[in-house]
């Protein structure tokens, strides 16, 4: 055993162009674009026919036949096939959990290096028959003679045909997520313009990163797409201000534009210990330090569904001893505008930081020209689980530029979960 | 010194292979033969060339493709999807007037594929499909066709498959290729056929020939049950090899016994060697083949 948890090397990552839901990725598969993300980050660092410890990533919408999606994807990739392999699920955290779940087993040494990451599609989703249906489906796989399996047919109504899709819904609530931001929002009084600030900010920021070619080694090209296809450049505040309200009513704040879209993508990052990737002559973009989970509830408990990256920020912070200040970027997923500034609000307001956090002031303001500075998730799309290894890679990127620095990661997830990182450089 | 005689013709457009079927069938009534435009009328193998310039995937055609072989959609194109390109070039010299014999009975003994390089799913190539002379064989005389992809003036792609017709045989002729050991491969993987694999496959190819289409029409031609296309058989080996093949190989794979649909087969492979067996008897070999790099 190794003494003590080793240092973990970001050495970069690999994504493919995130689409809009049912366009290029409209034909393609979890598997076909996580394979093209894994095989692009594979050539890009010379892994082909390696080992590695393990590969981790998951999607948050996934056909019951994709029980072994990673693995299936890794043996249809150039790594070598005896590369071990697991699925993860934890809704929108999942990428960035399973670079956490990596990063932990090099920090203990049971693995040497390893691939995270994540894929979704709200394209080719799996569309499920309804209840009734498929209990007479399972009540004619159970009969025994031809009469029994033929039965249960008797009951079949016109209406049961209607498919059952995957819905966005929380189970517990039966509302949408962006419903359930509308409530934080209001709450937390967050305007429409500040939204929309951010929504053109991000556009901006992300175009920029293209243009000066920061996203080249990031992403790779996949069926006709070179850039996310969400990003608007070209977007402005008016343009923007024009949109109808999706979510809370006709009052509401939150539109298409300052929501994510329904999107398809892959992403992939390489992690490994730093002895590893100097054998290797890799680069080591920056370090993951350290992760928290939080859950808020937010049936009972009136917290806002998308609130506990607010939780679990302050206690990764407790353990570290820093504060919020201490940082020179921040990666908030850009789920709905909204949620960022909800949360950012959070953070300044001593009744929240006291009395549910149990802090004794409050976290305070970061300096927002420090926030998200190569884009987020409103211009370059969100394909749920691939939005964290997305990130991370593109934070330890803009850190190693930087020459240094800290980076903190935040991630909110369907029910009520958040998930934060740090990164250092 | 051929390329002079041959005759050169650039189609403008892939020809429709639906109504190639149907021409395709014509020599089938007796006499029709005598009529200039159906097959039939020559004795020797026309010399032409068939041309097509500007051929692209699109993308719902590949993924389709893609699907119902195997493959993983890449942003490359599986070298037996060129094959797909180019075969309604084939149906059209088979099914011309100085065609020897009807395309309909013709047997797919044997077909190689070089990719010299991964062609990419945008870009555009030209194809080239011509015929090499009648040569005897043990159960009556094949003729290959040879087709090729070029993008610009650079050949990245070629094809060549050999046609049975069934016939007075010349025992003196040349023995096909060598066996592989194909008996002794180790097993990969069971396959199980559906029924409907054959439409399937027809559907994203564009080969209906009825053979491959129900039981019903393949009775017609002499089949107990539908059969499955050979170059969906030689596709699928290859999707099942897909993250080994290096950029540039040859596949090259000899079509033993026909795939009755619906069926269970094994896969068998080890060292750039494969094979479709029956599950129930490993000597039962219905595809035998080798990949190498090229």
């Amino acid at each position: 055993m190794t003494a003590g948890p080793r240092s973990v090397a970001v050495i970069g990552g690999n994504r493919i162009p995130f689409a809009r839901s049912n366009s290029n990725y409209s034909k393609a598969s979890n598997q076909d674009m996580f394979t093209a993300a894994l095989d692009g980050l594979v050539s890009r660092f010379g892994l082909e026919g390696e080992r590695l410890g393990e590969v981790v990533g998951g999607a948050v919408l996934k056909h019951s036949r994709d029980f072994n999606l990673i693995r299936e994807c890794v043996l249809g990739s150039r790594l070598a096939a005896d590369t071990p392999a697991y699925d993860l699920q934890q809704a929108c955290g999942t990428g960035l959990q399973a670079i956490n779940l990596v990063a932990a087993k090099i920090a203990l040494g049971q693995i040497d290096a390893g691939i995270a990451g994540g894929v979704d599609t709200t394209s080719d989703a799996p569309i499920a028959v309804g209840e009734e249906l498929r209990n007479i489906l399972l009540d004619a796989n159970r009969g025994k003679s031809t009469q029994d399996k033929l039965k249960p047919f008797l009951r079949l109504r016109p209406q049961h045909f209607a498919p059952a899709p995957p819905r966005n819904e929380e189970p517990r609530t039966g509302l949408s997520m962006g419903a359930h931001q509308a409530r934080t929002g209001a709450e937390w009084g967050i305007t429409r313009e500040a939204q929309d600030e951010l929504t053109y900010q991000s556009h901006q920021r992300l175009a920029a990163a293209y243009e000066r070619g920061f996203q080249d080694d990031l992403v790779s090209p996949y069926l006709g797409l070179s850039r996310d296809q969400n990003l608007r450049p070209d977007t402005s505040l008016e343009k923007l201000a024009k949109l109808r309200p999706v979510f809370g009513g006709k009052d509401g704040t939150m539109t298409a534009g300052n929501s994510t879209p329904l999107s398809d993508g892959a992403s992939t990052v390489l992690l490994a210990s730093e002895e590893w990737a100097r054998e290797r002559d890799l680069p080591v973009l920056a370090r993951f330090v350290d992760a928290e989970t939080a859950a808020v509830d937010y049936v009972n408990g009136r917290e806002g569904l998308l609130m506990a990256p607010a939780y679990a920020v302050p206690r990764l912070l407790a353990r570290h001893g820093l504060r919020l200040q201490e940082f020179d970027f921040y990666e908030i997923h850009e789920a709905f505008a909204s949620q960022v500034l909800s949360t950012l609000k959070a953070w300044e307001d001593p009744a929240f930081c006291t009395q549910r956090l149990g802090l004794d002031a409050p976290l305070g303001s970061i300096d927002r020209s420090k926030l998200n500075v190569n884009g987020g998730s409103l211009a370059a799309g969100h394909p749920f689980a691939a939005t964290g290894g997305r990130i991370v890679a593109n934070l330890a990127k803009t850190l190693h530029e930087n020459g240094g620095g800290r980076g903190l990661i935040s991630v909110c997830a369907a029910g009520g979960i958040g998930v934060v990182a740090i990164l250092e450089a | 010194m051929a390329a002079a005689t041959a005759k050169t013709r650039a189609l403008r457009s892939s020809p429709g292979t639906a109504g190639l079927y149907a021409k395709a069938a014509l020599p089938l009534i007796p006499g029709a033969s005598l009529l200039p435009f159906v097959a039939g009328g020559g004795s020797k193998i026309p010399r032409t060339v068939l041309t097509l310039d500007g051929v692209k995937a699109t993308r719902d055609e590949l993924a389709a493709y893609d699907r119902v072989c195997g493959f993983t959609l890449r942003d490359t194109l599986p070298s037996t999807f060129i094959h797909v390109k180019a075969f309604p070039l084939h149906m059209a010299l088979m099914t011309d007037g100085s065609f020897p014999f009807g395309a309909v009975g013709l047997v797919h003994l044997r077909n190689r594929i070089t990719q010299l390089r991964p062609v990419e799913a945008g870009e555009r190539f030209d194809l080239r499909v011509s015929t090499m002379p009648l040569q005897p064989h043990p159960k009556g005389r094949t003729f290959t066709i040879v087709s090729e992809a070029r993008v610009g003036d650079e050949l990245v792609w070629q094809d060549a498959s050999t046609m049975l017709r069934r016939g007075t045989g010349d025992k003196s002729a040349p023995k096909p290729p060598e066996a592989i050991g194909a008996s002794q491969l180790p097993f990969v993987a069971q396959w199980k056929l559906g029924e409907e694999l054959g439409r399937r496959y027809g559907a994203v190819s564009g080969d209906r020939n009825p053979i491959h289409l129900h039981a019903l029409t393949a009775k017609a031609f002499g089949f107990p049950r539908a059969i499955a296309h050979g170059m969906w058989t030689k596709a699928r080996c290859l999707a099942a090899l897909e993250s080994t093949l290096p950029d540039a190989y040859a596949v090259d794979v000899t079509f033993k016994r026909p795939v009755l649909l619906p069926s269970k087969v094994t896969f068998a492979a080890e060292d750039g060697r494969f094979a479709v067996r029956n599950p129930k008897d490993d000597t039962k070999i219905h595809l035998e083949g080798t990949v190498t790099a090229a």
